[in-house]
């Protein structure tokens, strides 16, 4: 009886002990002592050329994120605080001498890179955004035409806060398919990839009448980390049929007649590439199907017609296929397989690809696209003929 | 005379298994780095590989109804080398199984609880598991198939969850490696998760029935092997390339999941259901060492040596490797060769020398 009760008193105060020990109050940290950050900025310190690190942390008080405020206090909703450093992990430390407390950086969204970083090449600058524990790799990677702290500081007129914005802008990206977002895994795994190139969407600030607006003007292409060219939007668009990744957009074609123009919105996009190789000539095949809704047009013909609608869906295959050729012609002056042409030739013709292997960058534009698309309109919204006198009434 | 007392049936077997195979589902990330895209094929290699042997050891069972590991080694190679042989087991058994616990730490200290002190997250896992073996073997075996259940069910969760992300492309080309890497990787693969299940060796000698002991335990290899299997194809499916650049591939998969930016943040499913995985394997081969130890010593209970042995386990695995870049070295490496006599060598040697000596026919058992 004795032994048990001295078993039982043991297990009680271990249970004790255990409660303080495994509460995971050890390494706890209350909301108040925290810096939340929601987009970072990595530029060159143009003095000392160590790298200059910005952080956009959230102000609590001024957001209204506290207990007790209420819709948010006086000044900005966040704080955009720079250090500099020889590397990112000790830029990132020694913003603490400004802030007080570390950096919380677990609901970061954005990282943007200055123009000057990317043209130096990313390789080295990641590596603490892949290792760090709090970080996400999720997400997401943007490249600054300028300096990325510029960026960060241009306050949208609907949002609270910058970075927010900014991933906002990325995430939506298939209204128009005109970029893509890229996440850290992504970009990590293209560039662990000595053949395939890599790209992360552009962002610059356009300022009109005295307010700054952020814009995504394209795509920067990374060859081997480093950023060798810029793809516009068409280009871009281009890239993404190949890939599959096009959601939705607009394709503008002239109207049969001449008279205006048709305004299309994709619904859906399919696409498969498939490589061949034929007489020691690379082929790929790629077939793009499009589902296509006539949104909108700016002619008094009546388009809801079988003749029209076949001119109509020629011209929007034109309109593809010339995208997909203008991508191609770019990448390749950039000698920049952003198709991942390399990798799909490496998984169908393993053997073949090692003889390729090392010359790829010469191979690549000598690559021939064969490409097939088939375009469809499948409704008219709401309108069945336009808003104009009928034929005979004219 | 046999430590213990208690007695477990045929699908309790089954699961014990299943489960012990599945607490290994960290450790296939051993192999990536060395089978890349095939890690998928090396998995099934290895289980196709481990099928004899895992019936040599139900043979065993079979043949020598009732005894244990030391027992058989007594009653096979005689008093003094049967020893000798089952201190290597013992060996074997110990270092394994700080390695484990070593496991969970690391798990701990990297992913979720950093700050808090190494020592104290191995001595509070050391000590569950210390709790679980003074129960029994009955009670560890009455609850193995919830463990299976929790584990299958955290890694058909998280496969459906990540289905959108998946590209099936990343397991091309299909045949690409060396021939080398494949067998070192189907090597590393039937020692770890199938060729660690020898702890059974210890434990089947409990079965109610050993007639049926082969087919329970190959159902059981199965079951774990499948969600190896499926915990694989998920990380290269999801992660692609980067694979092999990450600590741990499965954490780094599951913590992409993203639902509608609503369903994010995961990492803690990974978190308990690898928890609760490590802690069943541990708690058996725990058992096991106990239960081999006592025996050797010829104790009437193995009770009295838990707390020690926990200890020294702690006490192992927080010094027996200085970095997690030698843990994985030396695992990998040193570790799958010291095993290897054990997991293929001595069972089927143990079976031939048996059927030619009509072993346990003529010898009256106990042994110590």
């Amino acid at each position: 009886m004795r032994e048990k009760t001295g078993v039982i008193i043991t297990a009680m105060l271990l249970c004790v002990f255990m409660v303080f020990a495994l509460s995971g109050c050890l390494g706890g940290r209350e909301i108040n002592d925290l810096e939340i950050v929601i987009g970072m900025g990595v530029d060159k310190d143009e003095k000392t050329g160590d790298i200059l690190l910005t952080a956009q942390i959230v102000n609590e008080d001024a957001s209204g994120r506290t207990q007790g405020s209420s819709g948010g206090g006086e000044g900005k909703a966040y704080w955009n605080v720079s250090s500099t450093g020889e590397s990112i992990f000790e830029a990132v430390r020694k913003l603490t001498h400004k802030t007080g407390n570390r950096l919380f950086v677990s609901h970061n969204q954005v990282v943007i890179f200055g123009n000057d970083i990317a043209a130096e090449g990313l390789q080295k600058y990641i590596d603490f955004f892949l290792r760090a524990h709090e970080m996400r790799p999720t997400v997401l990677i943007l490249v600054a035409e300028g300096r990325a702290s510029d960026i960060m500081d241009a306050k949208p007129e609907t949002e609270k806060f910058p970075a927010m914005n900014i991933a906002k802008l990325v995430k939506t990206y298939g209204y128009t398919s005109h970029l893509y977002k890229v996440n850290m895994k992504d970009f990590a795994s293209c560039q662990m990839s000595a053949e395939t190139a890599s790209f992360a969407p552009l962002i610059t600030v356009s300022e009109e009448e005295g307010s700054k607006d952020v814009f995504v003007p394209g795509m920067a292409v990374f060859k081997n980390g480093k950023m060798v060219g810029k793809l516009n939007h068409d280009e871009v668009r281009g890239v993404l049929w190949v890939l599959g990744k096009v959601k939705s957009g607009v394709i503008t074609v002239p109207s049969p007649d001449g008279g205006g123009k048709a305004i299309l919105e994709i619904i859906e996009a399919k696409s498969k590439a498939t490589p061949e190789i034929k007489d020691s000539k690379i082929i790929i095949h790629v077939m793009v199907e499009v589902e296509l809704s006539l949104s909108e047009q700016t002619t008094a013909e009546n388009l809801a017609t079988v003749p029209a609608f076949g001119k109509i869906q020629d011209a929007s295959e034109e309109v593809v296929r010339k995208e997909i050729m203008a991508a191609f012609k770019k990448t390749s002056e950039l000698k920049a397989d952003i198709f991942g042409f390399s990798e799909m030739l490496h998984k169908k013709y393993s053997k073949e690809w090692k003889s390729m292997k090392d010359n790829w960058d010469d191979i690549y534009p000598t690559i021939e696209l064969d490409i097939d698309v088939a375009s469809r309109v499948v409704t008219t919204n709401l309108l069945r003929n336009p808003a104009s006198p009928k034929e005979g009434e004219k | 005379m046999s430590i213990e007392k208690g007695r477990i049936s045929g699908s309790q077997l089954l699961f014990m298994f299943a489960g012990f195979v599945q607490g290994s589902a960290l450790l296939v990330d051993f192999t990536i780095g060395i089978t890349e895209q095939q890690s998928w094929m090396v998995i099934l290699a290895g289980l196709v590989m481990m099928v004899p042997f895992i019936l040599s050891y139900a043979a065993l069972a079979k043949r020598f109804h009732g005894k244990n590991l030391v027992q058989i080694n007594d009653m096979v190679y005689g008093r003094f080398l049967g020893k000798v042989l089952s201190l290597y087991y013992i060996f074997f058994l110990s270092m394994t199984l700080s390695f484990n616990i070593l496991d969970v730490g690391e798990l701990y200290k990297n992913f979720l609880m950093p700050d808090t002190p190494f020592i104290f997250l191995l001595a509070v896992f050391a000590a569950a598991c210390a709790y679980a073996v003074a129960k029994g073997i009955e009670v560890l075996a009455r609850v193995s198939h919830l463990f299976v259940i929790t584990g299958i069910f955290v890694i058909v969760s998280t496969f459906i969850l990540l289905i959108d992300q998946m590209d099936f492309s990343n397991f091309l080309p299909l045949f690409e490696l060396p021939l080398i890497r494949i067998i070192q990787g189907i090597h590393i693969l039937s020692a770890i998760p199938y060729g660690e299940t020898l702890v059974f060796f210890m434990i089947m000698g409990r079965l109610n029935n050993t007639e049926r002991a082969a087919g329970y335990a190959l159902g059981g290899l199965l079951i774990g092997a499948m969600n190896l299997l499926a915990v694989s194809v998920r990380n290269t499916a999801v992660l692609g390339r980067t694979q092999s650049i990450w600590t741990s591939a499965s954490f780094q998969s599951i913590r992409l999941i993203d639902i509608g930016t609503v369903l994010t943040r995961m990492d803690f499913l990974i978190g308990i259901a690898q928890t609760i995985l490590i802690f069943f394997k541990c708690s058996l081969f725990f058992y096991a060492l106990a239960t081999a130890l006592s025996q050797l010593f010829g104790l009437k209970s193995y009770l009295p040596l838990i707390l020690p042995l926990a200890g020294i386990e702690v006490i192992l695995a927080a010094t027996v490797f200085q970095s997690p870049v030698d843990h994985a070295v030396i695992t990998q490496n040193a570790g799958i060769i010291y095993s290897s006599p054990l997991i293929y060598v001595f069972p089927p040697l143990t079976l031939l020398i048996a059927k030619i000596r009509s072993l346990p026919g003529h010898e009256r058992g106990g042994g110590t």
